[in-house]
């Protein structure tokens, strides 16, 4: 047990040591910020002398390490845009995003199953023919021209909703936050349908052919045929066994909300951390790149591992094979 | 108690008195430091905050501001400015001569991007506590014109709060907080998200504005600004995206603001390089480096057409590296070589390219309005004369080291001159590049000419303004007749705003607050 879980958790170590390489190697390529930090009026000395400062001067792999230096001690340099330190910037934006990700994934689930199993119950109805045809939009359309739909439709023509940012804010400490505001829940409700949009239809789809699948077990006609009431095996004995393979999904698909919040932010003027890091790529903004994708994939690779610890956890076949002594 | 909070409330709801006002720009200001970052996005917004001892109307001309008048010294040893008597910074301090004289130290130190504007001055004195002298080792006539964005900050409040000299690279108390002596003070700064500005209500000035609180909003995607103002979410946006201009005009509800900004975008050419380097045949020899088919290339591009369909009719052409509204402009050389491809042809056949040639067209592509769909019609015209460029569009940010690197064959430039002079090109694309002088910083294609040379120092010094101007005219006939550069149109400026807002639009794209009323 321990063993596997040691080589678990290196191998993550290991996959986020070249993540962080990969990511260094084309921080070149993005271009030179020098020019942004300088006015019109720097001189050829200026920029040298800049370039030593920042340790640009230095191949990637130095400048690689420079940066893992600082960040197994919690210091992820400071902003070149903003002068701040990185860390600070990222407590700042994470409430954002964490929230916005909170209530698209709520409404991803709880709509999405809604509608799974509606459409799974009625399958020849016509109200669910109709939603499983619209939830090829959410499907094939892009993130970002939904959002400029829906901008056009609630803000500009009906005027019912703001067109971008967060709203009022309320500070509880360190975290920023817009539920307790009535143009803070607005201002939530149009980001976090487009952002959840193709998750709920993924969601819904799965359910809707797992639970057919299902109701065409056996302990299905049973339960139908001791007469239990339709809602009742519907719901306590079909949904329960849907369930299984939604949970594994939508747990895999949160780290992808939160990472795919970079284009619905950008629409909305959000100001998350994935708004931080698309401006920090306009400007070369190195440190506030380099924290982000090192946060992303300590994300996943965290989700990853803990889906692999829990197989473990659950499927015996692994532990047998694992103490049987190869 | 109670009436007198309603009538308080009266009094804000009337929207003659007192409105709040919010606007949407695509950058945010990266820090609340005068003298950190000399670029136009914070420039600009602090001018609302903090002031010079000059300051620029709304015509651009010098007008006087924490300084109430200047003069020569002797025969031109420096300028002597009286600074205006009772003015406070937000904080309270009394605005005095050591101020003026640690703000000098402070935009002129190494750490400052200002630090190119000191070049010419040799000392500050005080000479009395609102008595200043400016001592430059040469005579310079332009320096009150040079100053307009050198803002004063008080000493004692630097130095209490350890921001004596500005640190671009960690930044320090100044990067989020201020202290000024403008008519608008910063209440809440989040950099990115929002900055809050509202009244001084110690301004020496006179306001002439309604606005009782602005928010400033960084908006980087242009369909969401335009969304913005067309809900009602903000009251101005800039820039307009130029394809969505006609639109927002046909709406009642919003008016589109047109001007002509500083910038003048050309194209530059290879004037030193022993061959093309992107070239497919070409490979021995410039062709670039023949002024006659530089002359070619500025006789093959049709400006007009350029403006009309990219521009949307929204630019004016250029024909020379500063546009009319800048001083030192060469009125008597404003025509711009004719469309005419036949001479444009007749050109390369007397400089031995009958055949035409291919070259490399480096271009910006998210630098300059539509600059790749300006070079991609470049690069049409050009193929209509012969010479076919490979067009190669890159971000900005990849495109300055490209130029550094001298990898192109042509390439697209856009320059606003930072004093608003004829000078200032002349000095930084014109001159021969010389590090040590500090000349010719923007002069990727190492453009020499020995008169332009001789002339820019003789033109940094003369007093007289007609002799001046005849030097500059001199300068603008050589960089014609030699083809230094393509100057092709002045970037156009277009802003949106709701139709009850009245502003004034200045060329250098610099949103003043204090020149706004919300009818």
């Amino acid at each position: 047990m321990l063993a596997y879980v040691i080589q678990r958790v290196a191998q993550s170590a290991l996959v986020l040591l070249v993540v962080g390489l990969v990511a260094f190697s084309m921080f070149r390529f993005v271009g030179d910020p020098i020019d942004n930090m300088l006015g019109q009026e720097r001189t050829q000395a200026d920029i040298e002398r800049l370039r030593v400062v920042l340790g640009l001067d230095q191949p990637f792999v130095v400048q690689y390490y420079k940066f893992l230096e600082g960040a197994v001690q919690g210091n992820f340099g400071v902003s070149y845009r903003q002068g701040r330190p990185v860390s600070d910037i990222l407590i700042e934006r994470a409430p954002a995003t964490l929230e916005l990700a909170a209530v698209s994934g709520f409404l991803a689930i709880s709509i999405g199953i809604g509608l799974g199993v509606f459409t799974a119950i009625r399958r020849n109805g016509i109200g669910a023919n109709v939603i499983m045809s619209a939830s090829l939009i959410g499907v094939s359309l892009p993130t970002f021209l939904i959002g400029i739909l829906l901008i056009y439709l609630f803000s500009v023509e009906l005027g019912w909703l703001p067109s971008f940012g967060r709203g009022e804010t309320v500070d509880i400490g360190a975290w920023s936050t817009g539920f307790l505001t009535a143009s803070g829940l607005k201002a939530l409700i149009l980001p976090s349908i487009t952002l959840g949009l193709y998750q709920m239809t993924l969601i819904m789809r799965l359910v809707r052919s797992e639970m057919l699948e299902v109701l065409r077990q056996d302990y299905i006609r049973f339960a139908r045929a001791r007469g239990l009431r339709e809602r009742a095996v519907n719901f306590r004995h079909a949904l329960k066994n849907t369930l299984v393979p939604v949970i594994t999904v939508t747990g895999l698909q949160l780290g992808s909300i939160i990472a795919f919040a970079i284009i619905t932010e950008t629409v909305f003027q959000w100001p998350g951390v994935g708004l931080l890091f698309i401006n920090a790529i306009q400007f070369v903004d190195i440190p506030v790149m380099a924290a982000y994708l090192m946060l992303i994939s300590v994300m996943f690779v965290g989700i990853n591992l803990i889906v692999d610890l829990l197989y473990f956890a659950i499927d015996p076949r692994l532990r047998v094979d694992r103490t049987g002594g190869h | 108690m109670i009436r007198a909070f309603l009538l308080a409330s009266t009094v804000l709801a009337a929207p003659a008195f007192a409105e709040e006002f919010r606007w949407a720009e695509t950058t945010d200001p990266q820090t609340m430091d005068p003298h950190a970052v000399n670029s136009a996005p914070v420039l600009g917004f602090l001018n609302n905050v903090y002031e010079g001892l000059v300051r620029r109307g709304k015509d651009m001309a010098i007008e006087p501001a924490l300084a109430t008048g200047w003069e020569p010294i002797g025969d031109g040893e420096g300028w002597r400015f009286t600074l205006r008597q009772g003015v406070t910074f937000h904080g309270g301090e009394a605005f005095n001569a050591d101020d003026v004289v640690f703000s000098y130290q402070r935009a002129s130190d190494e750490a400052s991007d200002t630090r190119s504007w000191f070049a010419p001055v040799s000392e500050v004195v005080k000479v009395d506590d609102y008595t200043v002298d400016i001592m430059t080792s040469a005579p310079n006539p332009i320096f009150p014109d040079s100053i307009a964005n050198w803002m004063m900050m008080d000493s004692g409040w630097a130095e209490a709060n350890g921001t004596a000299l500005p640190d671009k690279e960690n930044g320090n108390y100044a990067t989020l907080n201020t202290n000024g002596t403008g008519a608008f003070m910063v209440t809440a700064r989040e950099p990115g998200l929002r900055t809050v500005l509202e009244p001084h209500a110690g301004w020496w000035g006179e306001a002439t504005h309604n606005i009782t609180r602005a928010e400033l909003t960084p908006i980087q995607n242009p369909a969401t600004a335009v969304a913005a103002l067309l809900s009602g979410d903000v009251d101005l946006i800039n820039p307009v995206p130029i394809q969505d201009a006609a639109r927002l005009a046909g709406n009642d509800a919003v008016k589109v603001i047109q001007g002509i900004e500083a910038r003048v975008i050309m194209l530059g050419f290879p004037h030193e390089a022993d061959a093309l380097k992107y070239s497919a045949e070409t490979t021995d020899a410039n062709p670039f480096a023949d002024a006659r088919v530089r002359r070619a290339v500025a006789q093959a591009v049709n400006v007009p057409a350029i403006l009309q369909t990219i521009m949307r009719g929204n630019a004016e052409p250029a024909s020379q590296l500063v546009s009319p509204a800048m001083r030192g402009y060469s009125a008597a050389l404003s025509d711009r070589p004719a469309y005419d491809p036949d001479a444009a042809k007749a050109l390369l056949a007397e400089a031995g390219y009958a055949d035409g040639f291919s070259f490399g067209l480096k271009c910006p592509n998210d630098r300059y309005l539509n600059d790749e769909a300006v070079c991609q019609a470049v690069t049409g015209m050009l193929a209509q004369v012969g010479i076919t460029a490979v067009l190669d569009a890159m971000p900005v940010q990849n495109y300055w080291p490209e130029l550094r690197a001298d990898n192109y064959d042509m390439y697209l430039l856009g320059w606003s001159p930072g004093t608003f002079d004829a000078e200032h090109p002349i000095r930084f694309l014109a001159s021969t590049p010389n590090a040590e002088k500090k000349l010719g910083s923007w002069n990727f294609g190492g453009f020499s000419n020995a008169r332009v040379d001789e002339l820019l120092p003789m033109i940094q010094s003369e007093i007289d303004d007609s002799k001046r101007q005849a030097m500059l005219d001199e300068v603008t006939g050589i960089l014609q007749d030699e083809v230094a550069y393509v100057p092709m149109y002045v970037q156009p400026l277009v802003w949106g705003a709701k139709s009850n807002v009245d502003l004034t639009q200045r060329p250098d794209n610099f949103f003043i607050l204090r020149w706004v009323t919300v009818n």
